[in-house]
């Protein structure tokens, strides 16, 4: 199976401070790779250099075959890989109509189409309108995005990325101040949403240790910059001392349900 | 063809004037975040008001040598408006960046119309009370004492500013609020009374630098508008913000100034134009300014 | 997205208001139909400023660059050329306005907010000074003289000059007005138009979605240039001269005044402020020698108080009394 999305020790330093030492991964279709660790591991350093915002020290980053290092936000977003933040970006005066449509502009190509009728283009709209169903905004297609809730604007920020039609997704801290009560809910969209986008595999940066236990099918743990393990989820709660390395303590045991 | 020092003072001079309103600009903009278009206003209405205060002190009897502390004393009187304008800005703090310089502007429109009806449509001048003070000689070439007291006192100021904004308590506490002011503000710093003040500095910086220019140029009513895109090249290339590129900048557009002036005339204000496009381009953020974005 | 009833109403006022410009020079008094001239070049030159600050969110302050480039092509291709042709006057204007913005572009569009807004004051003024040191070439400050164009190829010798501007080139202008506003339109809501939006949103999220921010930044820039130039060639020929004073900053700063007056946020909003803006001023003007001070004070109460513009100011209006 080859990779979707690959590093091949790669390093990233700073002068003296080595944020990135030696990772190597790799991602396949078909997979849900969680990245976890603790604070100042790396995590958002590997995060960036796999979706070409920072230029690796040494080793390749490629995706689908291409090497991605330093390319920038916007040819990433051209080749087919999508990224969505922790911290909530919107387009405050846009709706969310217009804030998925412009996505869905940018991934059929019709963004330099200076004279085309943006509101008679039924086709763009249906779009539109079906991956708001997916996120559940479809009933608001007409609100302004700073008018949402905060859950919802993290909703529409995913959507829109998911409207790219991207082949591997990166999220990062999906459910970061989303209550506890809405984590799954949440995580269990996105899944299904992926599914039925066509993503072929999804990256998760995470901290819920919960949700990384039913939701990835593999988990890759830094720790100093460097990978500490990279096993299936089974094997890697199956490892108290790993765990501990990683959170400091071993999370409830939640049935994995089959894929 | 003037000699090469009569240049070289000359551009230091007019640097020297440049420097207090740029340095008035760039406290402004480090603390609250707003380029003041009518930096340019106030320079002239210090420039207006002093000649005023002189012919008014002569008047009353006061010998010629007292021009320049009563030049001085007038711009710094001025300043008295610093806080009603702050107060007229401060309607705009929390809006984006594209109003408040809209203010500035209206106030630049509003000010060109005071300054017609206080002093009217003709230029104004000093005579030649600058060479009360006579020259001063080095080695062959002489220099009006004038200009080289205005040097000094505008690298008096520069050191003075210097030293408040880096070695007084109240100094850290202006250049914290800079840096962040939220926090600055939990941390007790009064912010609202600090804006005044630094606006009020600013303006008092602008007046005097207009104050002090009058022996050697007309005041006029195109002065606002102009000295607004010189200020602005200082602190381009400065970068904006930095005191020490006030000084930085205010030398280059000096001695590029005079140089041009004395190679071709033509080029004058075009000279510095280009410098700022290719210190923007070689380095967004001026000699000394924070990197952008 | 919007309802078809509000398109349909706003159909409507359109063609109600091309068709009230259309009638005006019959009912009006001549004074009042010249000044719609320079308000009909106003509104054009700002329809591409506001390209780039209402929908991308670029304030220049050298907008006003364009429009002299615009007022000295119709100059140099008339006197000096004998090229008398408006029509193409307005494609070289068009043309070395875009030529010229290029390089422009290429820098200014790395910054954003104030370091734009210096970069193109510095620009404007780069241009100015060019046009006011170099005499034999430009004119110095006096400037250069706009002779009377051909329209479709007539010249309209029997008409004088007032008769000239009132009649055949005023018709011309709004012809020019109307369909460049539609262009305007369609563009603001291309596909194009909402990612210059979401530029002006959130230029990073712009990013993430593939919008490619700084490429489309140039476009928006030179599409503004463009409009820009158009409006200066029409003011050029309706007050006969091309002088430097049209790139000085100020001039700049007078257009950001009416598209805020107007309301930056709204298609309409620089339209609207063009027309005010000429009225107002030409009204102040008469009634005192300090109307400086009285269009400063009006912008300062509109910054502080109506910052969406007078058709901001209408919205709401209308919104209240659709509650009632």
């Amino acid at each position: 199976m080859s990779a979707l999305v690959e590093t091949l020790a790669v390093r990233k330093a700073y002068g003296d401070f080595v944020a990135l030492d030696d990772v190597t991964l790799s991602v396949a279709a078909g997979e849900t790779v969680a990245i976890v660790g603790p604070n100042g591991a790396g995590k958002t350093t590997l995060v960036n250099v796999l979706t070409g915002l920072l230029k690796p020290s040494g080793g390749v980053v490629r995706f689908k075959g291409d090497d991605i290092a330093g390319i920038g936000p916007v040819k990433l977003a051209q080749r087919g890989m999508a990224r969505a933040f922790q911290l909530v970006h919107i387009f405050p005066a846009l709706t969310v109509g217009e804030t998925i449509a412009a996505a869905v502009v940018s991934q059929t190509g019709r963004s330099l189409h200076l004279f085309a009728s943006l509101s008679r283009d039924e086709a763009l709209w249906k779009k539109v309108r079906e991956v708001a169903a997916i996120f559940g905004l479809d009933g608001k297609l007409d609100a302004q995005a700073r008018l949402l809730s905060q859950g919802e604007k993290k909703l529409l920020d995913i959507a829109s990325a998911f409207a790219l039609v991207p082949e591997v997704i990166l999220l990062d801290e999906p459910t970061s101040g989303v209550s506890s009560g809405d984590k799954h809910g949440i995580m269990k969209t996105l899944i299904d949403a992926a599914g039925r986008a066509g993503v072929k595999a999804i990256l998760l940066v995470e901290h819920d240790m919960d949700l990384v236990a039913e939701y990835a099918s593999r988990i890759v743990a830094l720790q100093g910059g460097r990978v500490l393990a990279d096993r299936a989820p089974e094997a890697f709660f199956a490892d108290p001392e790993l765990i501990a390395s990683v959170i400091g303590k071993r999370p409830a045991r939640r049935a994995r349900s089959e894929g | 063809m003037t000699s090469f020092f009569d240049v070289l003072i000359g551009g230091v001079f007019h640097a020297s004037v440049l420097f207090l309103v740029a340095a008035g600009l760039q406290l402004v903009f480090g603390v609250q975040r707003i380029v003041n278009l009518a930096c340019g206003s106030f320079y002239a209405l210090g420039a207006y008001f002093g000649i005023t205060a002189v012919n008014w002190t002569s008047a009353h009897g006061a010998p010629p040598w007292t021009f320049l502390p009563v030049l001085v004393g007038a711009g710094i009187l001025l300043g008295a408006i610093g806080p009603f304008i702050e107060r007229l800005l401060r309607t705009v703090y929390k809006r984006d960046e594209a109003f408040q310089l809209l203010l500035t502007f209206a106030l630049v429109l509003m000010f060109q119309d005071v300054l017609r009806f206080f002093w009217g449509a003709n230029p104004q001048q000093l005579g030649n009370l600058s060479m009360s003070y006579g020259k001063v000689a080095l080695g062959e070439v002489s220099f009006p004492t004038y200009n080289v007291l205005v040097m000094a006192a505008s690298l008096a100021i520069a050191v003075a500013l210097g030293v408040f904004l880096r070695r007084t308590a109240y100094g850290r506490v202006l250049r914290a609020t800079a840096e962040n002011r939220e926090m600055a503000e939990a941390l007790g710093a009064d912010v609202r009374g600090i804006y005044a003040i630094v606006f009020t500095l600013g303006t008092v910086l602008g007046t005097v630098g207009g104050a002090l220019v009058v022996p050697t140029a007309a005041a006029s009513l195109d002065m606002p508008v102009e000295l607004v895109v010189e200020a602005f090249a200082v602190v381009v290339i400065g970068g904006l913000g930095s005191m020490r590129g006030a000084l930085a900048g205010a030398l280059v557009v000096g001695l590029t100034r005079a140089l041009a002036i004395s190679f071709y005339a033509e080029l004058e204000v075009l000279a510095i134009y280009v410098i700022v496009i290719v210190v923007l381009v070689a380095r967004p953020a001026g000699l000394f300014g924070k990197p952008v974005e | 997205m919007s309802g078809r009833p509000r398109y349909a109403a706003l159909v409507a006022f359109v063609v109600a208001a091309i068709a009230v410009l259309a009638i005006f020079p019959r009912v009006a008094q001549p004074y009042y139909v010249t000044l719609v001239l320079p308000a009909f070049a106003y509104a054009i030159a700002l329809l591409g400023f506001n390209l780039l600050f209402g929908t991308t969110g670029l304030l220049s302050f050298g907008h006003a660059l364009f429009v002299a480039i615009g007022a000295y092509a119709a100059a140099v291709m008339t006197s000096k050329l004998g090229i008398k042709s408006f029509e193409l006057i307005l494609v070289v204007a068009g043309a070395v306005a875009v030529i010229a913005a290029v390089p422009v572009a290429l820098l200014a569009v790395r910054y954003v907010r104030i370091f734009f807004g210096i970069l193109t004051l510095a620009f404007g003024m780069l241009f100015h000074s060019f046009l006011f040191k170099f005499y034999n070439l430009t004119g110095g400050d006096t400037g250069i003289r706009v002779l009377r164009p051909t329209l479709l190829g007539q010249d309209w010798k029997e008409l004088d000059k007032t008769a000239f501007l009132i009649g055949p080139f005023y018709y011309a202008c709004l012809v020019l007005a109307v369909v460049l506003g539609f262009a305007m339109w369609r563009i603001v809501r291309s596909p194009f138009g909402l990612h210059l939006a979401a530029i002006r949103e959130n230029a990073r999220k712009a990013e993430y979605l593939g919008v490619r921010v700084r490429l489309f930044r140039l476009i928006a820039f030179l599409i503004s240039a463009f409009y820009g130039a158009i409006g200066g060639a029409i003011l050029a020929v309706n007050t006969g001269q091309a002088d430097p004073e049209l790139a000085y900053w100020t001039h700049s700063g007078e257009l950001v005044f009416m598209t805020v007056l107007g309301g930056f946020a709204n298609f309409f909003g620089p339209l609207v402020g063009a027309f005010t803006f000429i009225f107002l001023k030409s009204e102040l003007m008469g009634a005192t020698q300090y109307w400086r001070f009285f269009l400063g004070a009006t912008l300062a109460v509109i910054v502080i108080a109506f910052p969406r513009g007078l058709m901001g100011l209408a919205g709401d209006l209308w919104k209240k009394a659709v509650r009632r």
